[in-house]
């Protein structure tokens, strides 16, 4: 088979994974090499579905052992199928990189014979751009589950960042779609990987050049809609990664119907809403200081459709509002709808020299829209005093307001989950989120 | 008569008006490049002549009294050609010699907001052109990359790209201002380019260049296609070097 043929197989089995990261590494280039990680992350095209390309995003071969329901790879569909060998990869790999087309290689496959033979051919793949030919940019991979540790041990040597996907939020829902897998071959590699990280940052504490595991860390999937879970069961999942296998990031893909088994809901759009909402929860976990609890409850398991889940926490807790722009704290100006990691940390370095007005707030590129509902400066309040502590009518006016943007939801929708790295020259603030 | 300083529309130039004016306590209406100079008979010229002493006199105070970020600053702002620029940094020297290191945290002060809002627009740019460039290989085996861009960011691109391509020869050129930045695997420099040289594309190219618009092709999602979130990110202005686009 051709190469072109391979690719558009193998990148189109492989372009329903989410992840297009390539932040959070600071390999450097060795000399005489080829290729370096940009920590911030570096985003090379847009398709146009409006999703960033950064990395070369391929499956080694698309010929599965497993039958997983949800998954178009599964043996019992009828596809064209296709391997690459770990020259072909290796080459496409750098002649891609040298052209500046890609930030790197993210590599998964299907099963292949096994979970060790698929894992071994990753392997070779990956231990070749490194030590044959010198390649020092990104690499991601996918950990196979079930494949012997000892070769995922190895494999995270090669590599910045490793995932194991989850997909299915829970033991029942992957017992009914992908029986073939089990909880614990996910979170064994998951728990191995982790561990090694952390025993690499302490050993690379400790002497400079020590060699790299993973340095960008490791991130999941999760599919949405294909299953029952409802958004608590899959929020508070997140969190659990979050904190005990200290993932960088967990991406939500919501389900594109790829089969029309009994067992999955017939559905004629992807949820991109539910998942839109879920990223934005995301966020809130990670870098707004939110827990799960506070963004939904058994009473509210579900998002609210028409709201972010920011507004809809603090309608629920008007009494902690209006915050007085010119005192609150970083952590609590990031609990003010409208106000994000940037505004906030803008507000804070203005205010070391002035106190600042509306009309400050404006030039420093703080979007009045939403908070201004819950925010005085020097004590005045921007909106009509009936407003204050009065959450059905703010809860009105947001919607109103937010009805022109619904229409041209599909830009809204995916703006956050694929937000663009900006820069300003000094590139500090950046650094914190990385690219998605 | 409105105050024009007309500068050689280099950077020691801008730093030499900026030292005279400072010192001699004018304030020029606009400070302009030759080059985009436009004359009418309400304008009192002067011409500045570079100076290399006054400019290494602004540089160094830059540093000393207020900040390096500061010097980074009115360069981008200065690459961004804009054609307030040179009045603009002079406003934001003058406020910062004032205040000092906290400059940059007068985010709403117009002298400071001016300087930032150009500085980001630059710094933007460049933060694209570092994925969205594209080198072609050429028969004599240099990557060559020609690039169209609103702001005179091709300079700004050398170090990324010498770190990264360390083991590859290659031109990135900006077509408009007619410069490149050139590596010869040991370092990067700045040079005119004369483009009249004939531009053989390596055997190789297009096989690779065919490759990769298969794998654009294939790795879209048809079913959320969405091409004013892509042109949103990646502005058509730059489509016209991308492989993937044409």
């Amino acid at each position: 088979m051709e190469l072109i043929d391979k690719i558009k197989i193998l990148a189109d089995s492989a372009k329903y994974d989410v992840s297009c990261s390539s932040s959070g590494s600071d390999r450097k280039n060795k000399k005489g090499g080829l290729g370096n990680a940009a920590p911030s992350g570096i985003c090379h095209s847009w398709t146009p579905d409006g999703r960033c390309i950064s990395l070369l995003k391929v499956l080694f071969t698309n010929h599965c052992i497993y039958d997983c329901k949800y998954c178009v790879n599964r043996s019992s569909n009828d596809i064209p199928r296709a391997s690459f060998t770990p020259e072909e990869l290796v080459n496409l790999t750098i002649n891609f990189y040298r052209r500046n087309y890609i930030e790197g290689l993210f590599l998964s496959s299907a099963v292949w014979v096994s979970p060790d033979y698929t894992m071994e051919l990753l392997l070779k793949s990956v231990k070749k751009l490194r030590e044959e030919v010198n390649f020092n940019g990104y690499i991601h991979l996918k950990a196979i589950p079930g494949a012997n540790s000892a070769l995922i041990e190895e494999a995270g040597k090669y590599v910045d960042r490793m995932s194991v996907n989850i997909e299915l939020p829970s033991s029942e829902s992957l017992k009914l779609l992908a029986p073939q897998k089990t909880k614990k071959s996910i979170t064994e590699p998951m728990g191995l990987i982790k561990s090694k990280i952390i025993e690499n940052q302490e050993e690379r504490h400790r002497f400079k050049n020590a060699p790299y595991f993973v340095p960008g860390g490791q991130s999941t999937q999760l599919i949405i809609g294909a299953s029952r879970d409802n958004d608590l069961k899959i929020l508070r999942l997140s969190e659990s990664l979050y904190k005990n296998y200290n993932l960088k990031r967990v991406y939500y893909s919501a389900y594109i119907p790829v089969s029309d088994h009994p067992s999955l809901p017939s559905i004629s759009n992807p949820p991109l809403l539910r998942e839109h909402r879920l990223y934005q929860a995301d966020w809130l976990l990670r870098y707004y200081g939110f827990n799960s609890n506070e963004i939904l409850d058994e009473k509210n398991p579900n998002f609210d459709e028409l709201l972010d889940p920011k507004s809809d926490w603090a309608l629920r807790n008007i009494d902690k509002f209006p915050v007085e722009v010119n005192k609150a704290d970083y952590y609590m100006l990031l609990r003010v709808p409208g106000i994000g990691v940037k505004s906030a940390q803008r507000i804070l370095q203005a205010r070391k020299v002035s106190i600042l007005d509306f009309d400050d707030l404006k030039k420093l590129g703080v979007v009045l829209k939403r908070a201004k509902y819950f925010i005085t400066c020097k004590g005045r309040y921007f909106q009509d005093r009936n407003f204050v502590n009065n959450p059905p009518m703010i809860r009105n006016h947001l919607l109103l307001e937010d009805k022109i943007k619904i229409n041209e939801d599909a830009e809204q929708l995916s703006f956050f989950q694929l937000y663009p790295q900006i820069m300003n020259p000094i590139e500090k603030i950046s650094r914190i989120t990385g690219e998605l | 008569m409105m105050l024009y300083y007309i500068y050689d529309g280099t950077f020691e130039g801008l730093l030499t008006a900026i030292y005279d004016a400072y010192y001699e306590r004018e304030n020029p209406e606009l400070i302009v490049a030759m080059d985009n100079f436009t004359d009418n008979f309400l304008i009192q010229r002067r011409y500045i002549d570079t100076d290399e002493k006054k400019a290494t006199k602004v540089h160094n105070g830059i540093i000393n009294k207020i900040s390096e970020d500061a010097l980074t600053n009115i360069m981008y702002a200065y690459l961004s050609e804009h054609e307030n620029a040179g009045k603009y940094i002079l406003e934001y020297l003058r406020f910062g010699f004032k205040v000092g290191r906290l400059v940059d945290s007068y985010l709403s002060d117009d002298r400071v907001h001016n300087i930032h809002k150009l500085a980001r627009k630059v710094s933007r740019e460049r933060h694209l052109l570092l994925g969205i460039i594209r080198f072609r290989l050429l028969s004599n085996n240099i990557y060559y990359a020609p690039i169209d861009t609103q702001y005179n960011t091709a300079c700004l691109l050398g170090d990324h790209f010498a770190a990264r391509m360390a083991d590859q020869i290659f031109v990135i050129h900006d077509v408009k201002r007619n410069y490149g930045v050139f590596y010869d695997k040991s370092k990067w420099f700045i040079s005119d380019i004369d483009t009249k040289g004939n531009l053989d594309l390596h055997e190789k190219e297009l096989f690779y260049q065919e490759l990769w618009k298969k794998y654009f092709e294939s790795t879209t999602i048809k079913d959320r296609l969405n091409p004013k979130l892509q042109s949103h990110f990646m502005p058509k202005r730059y489509w016209k070097y991308l492989v993937e686009m044409k």
